[in-house]
């Protein structure tokens, strides 16, 4: 879902920039009087781990693929806000370092992605209330991480649908039906991959767990 | 930090073993541009491994490899700035 430059227009680019900058001084506002203890062991580990799995695509059908993107897990693990942030680093090293993502188009995807990921979390604790086990907590998990990926590409769809490029071969009548049709189907991966590692997570180190504590106080 | 060091290898061991099988068909977006005919244009910025290569190594897989674990210290390491700025640094008391 990484937005290459050249997909989308100046202003688009610009409004997202600037939106994305907005979520991104909160993030660091609210995380800075989140955080009782060190983050820094838990962020380093959880954002490479994010970074390695999107380089793992994984086949969906009619010759198409996809990747997790990670956001609902970063949440979980460290909560919305510095969920937020982790992803942002992510993708500031993908555009920066492997092309994956354009400079100028960092703004959308850091909204598609690490904003969208990172509030997805709200989506995990609107279905499983305060419990952070049983069947409730993961079928909000998988709801969530599901979501996230189809509201992602749904910001994307509008985003391209609105420039120049996509708008001469039909706009967001096409952009965004499309878009939505194919991560449907990837978001289905993605809430696969995002539960069964959560699971894992909290069989072998429910300690780590820390978006799971923020479940239970109420996400302040 | 023990249990940390021991995630970050699993995440290394779990790369290297998912390199080959990784999907080379396009992503969603790459798709949707694809069946819509647009283009993508010159990038302004090609990145120092494009597409998750390292130009030095011909090898494809030791290249995507090698380029995976570039990332993988690059992005640890920043993250772990990060988590430095944002909370009490490691070891020091409240």
């Amino acid at each position: 879902m990484h937005i290459p430059d050249g997909y989308i227009s100046p202003e688009i680019a610009a409004i997202m920039a600037i939106t994305s900058a907005a979520f991104l001084v909160w993030s660091w506002k609210k995380a800075k009087t989140t955080y009782p203890q060190s983050l820094a062991p838990l962020l380093a580990v959880s954002s490479a781990f994010v970074f390695a799995a999107q380089m793992i695509n994984f086949p969906i059908p009619y010759g198409t693929s996809g990747h997790l993107v990670g956001g609902t897990f970063l949440s979980i693990v460290l909560g919305p806000y510095a969920a937020i942030l982790s992803m942002t680093i992510v993708l500031l090293m993908q555009a920066l370092f492997f092309a994956d993502g354009g400079i100028i188009a960092l703004g959308a995807n850091i909204f598609n992605m690490a904003v969208i990921g990172g509030l997805s979390f709200f989506i995990v604790k609107l279905i499983a209330g305060n419990s952070t086990r049983g069947k409730r907590f993961f079928l909000g998990v998988f709801a969530a991480s599901w979501l996230s990926v189809v509201l992602g590409a749904l910001a994307c769809g509008l985003q391209i649908g609105f420039s120049p490029a996509f708008s001469a071969v039909g706009g967001i009548t096409v952009t965004v039906p499309a878009m939505l049709f194919w991560h449907v189907l990837i978001g289905l991966g993605e809430a696969a991959i995002t539960t069964a590692v959560t699971t894992q997570l909290y069989k072998m180190q429910p300690a780590v767990l820390n978006g799971l504590a923020f479940l239970k106080r109420g996400a302040t | 930090m023990k249990g940390y060091i021991k995630a970050l290898i699993l995440i290394i061991v779990g790369l290297a073993i998912l390199i080959p099988f990784a999907s080379s068909y396009p992503d969603g977006l790459e798709k949707v541009a694809e069946t819509l005919k647009v283009e993508e244009t010159e990038p302004l910025w090609k990145g120092l491994m494009p597409d998750y290569t390292t130009p030095a190594i011909e090898h494809p897989y030791l290249s995507t490899l090698a380029a995976g674990l570039c990332g993988l210290t690059i992005v640890s390491a920043a993250a772990y700035t990060l988590g430095n700025l944002i909370s009490k640094p490691t070891g020091q008391k409240r």
